[in-house]
């Protein structure tokens, strides 16, 4: 395994000059703290909370920072709209990794979502990151942002990529952490990728999903848990309209996935802890959920020993909920 | 790596070798593959979920080789 480990919470005069000598960073941090940053050969998001080796924190005056120079040999700043998605995987190296923000809420949010797994591209070449957010108390009063820093570009609208390409003895592979697993209750399937979900099946029954909620007293800090062939996928839930039969999700759920909802997990950090393995070796990157540090009261608290942005969606391959994800770079000799 | 040839191919591709693990990216190819088959079983969508499912096998051979043993054995 290679063993570099490139992330941290920096100070902003410490992320100036690491880009005023050149280097690529994949960037973490408030929208007033990135924007001090000079141009360069970087692709930044907005996001305010990260868990460091201290614990969760939230912090708008520092910035954390993924260094990909020790493993790069060469790397590209790039930003796409919803429309230009099959690009963003055009553009993806053969041979690398592509570290992605996309801004929560908007098209692009939703068409990488929708179609992330049916581009040419998909898989052989992984693609990891996260969703831009906002303060939880500004959420609907500021919009989450991604900076392209070889532009100078803020967008609202758009995604950013970090292309990277690899030396051919280096392999990316992305994992997750996944702390909820299913309660072993009624099966839940959806007619409709979507993330707006009106009727649904459980256990053969058409049912109306914002009362079956309602009804059965769920508690919807635990999210869906989608079985993908021994993965589980999360699909968190975001609204419960029981008067006009709506229920909102942060992630699209799946035609043909079975899906039931989450034991529930009552100590997040002993919950992370417990399922990192402790000889696993840290993370070339990694980041985690918002619901899950707001929820599990991650603040002041350690997920193990990794750290990373603390996010409104994260990313491996396809857009993922309360979930931790995970980069290693593999030296393969 | 098995030539693309191999009948494991198409089994693989078309869901009809069941594939259970804990390694998120063949498991996400597994499911891709189930619910494309499932949409569309004509032989040249099959022929695609093989080509892309040889392809992906060949490009992981190294970092998945544990996982690739008990799926190819």
């Amino acid at each position: 395994m290679h063993e570099t480990v490139n992330s941290r919470l920096e100070s902003i005069p410490d992320v100036q000059s690491a880009i005023a000598s050149g280097e690529p960073l994949f960037l973490a941090g408030s929208r007033a703290a990135l924007a001090q940053l000079p141009k360069g050969n970087w692709v930044g998001g907005t996001i305010p909370y990260f868990m460091t080796e201290e614990g969760g924190q939230l912090s708008e005056d520092r910035i954390f920072v993924t260094r990909v120079k020790e493993f790069a040999i060469e790397t590209h700043a790039a930003d796409y709209g919803p429309e230009e998605l099959a690009h963003l995987y055009a553009d993806a190296p053969e041979q690398g990794i592509t570290f992605l923000i996309l801004p929560f809420g908007t098209a692009i949010h939703t068409a990488f979502a929708q179609k992330a797994s049916s581009f040419d591209g998909f898989l052989l070449k992984p693609i990891v990151g996260w969703v831009a957010g906002v303060r939880v108390d500004l959420i609907g009063k500021e919009q989450p942002a991604v900076f392209n820093g070889k532009t100078g570009a803020v967008f609202e609208d758009r995604c950013v990529a970090l292309h990277v390409t690899l030396p051919a003895n280096l392999q990316a592979s992305l994992d997750i952490i996944n702390i909820f697993e299913s309660d072993g209750g009624a099966l839940l399937r959806f007619e409709e990728r979507s993330f707006h979900v009106g009727k649904c099946l459980v256990d053969g029954k058409s049912v109306d999903f914002a009362r079956y909620i309602t009804d059965q007293n769920i508690h919807t800090e635990f999210p869906l848990v989608g079985d993908y062939n021994g993965s589980s996928i999360n699909v968190s839930i975001q609204a419960v309209d029981a008067a006009h039969g709506k229920v909102d999700l942060y992630a699209p759920v799946v035609p043909g996935v079975d899906y039931h909802f989450a034991k529930p997990v009552y100590d997040y950090s002993e919950a992370f802890a417990n399922a990192i393995a402790k000889g696993d070796a840290c993370p070339d990157f990694a980041c985690n959920c918002i619901l899950n540090y707001l929820y599990g009261k991650l603040e002041g608290k350690k997920t193990g020993h990794i750290t990373g942005p603390i996010t409104f969606g994260e990313i491996a391959h396809l857009l993922l909920n309360q979930t931790m994800v995970r980069l290693y770079l593999h030296d393969i000799g | 790596m098995l030539p693309i040839n191999h009948a494991i191919w198409v089994q693989i591709a078309t869901g009809k070798k069941p594939i259970r693990g804990d390694n998120l990216a063949i498991n996400m190819l597994a499911q891709k593959n189930k619910l494309s088959y499932e949409k569309d079983p004509s032989p040249a969508n099959v022929k695609q979920l093989v080509e892309n499912t040889h392809l992906f096998f060949t490009k992981y051979e190294a970092v998945f080789a544990a996982d690739f043993a008990k799926i190819l054995h």
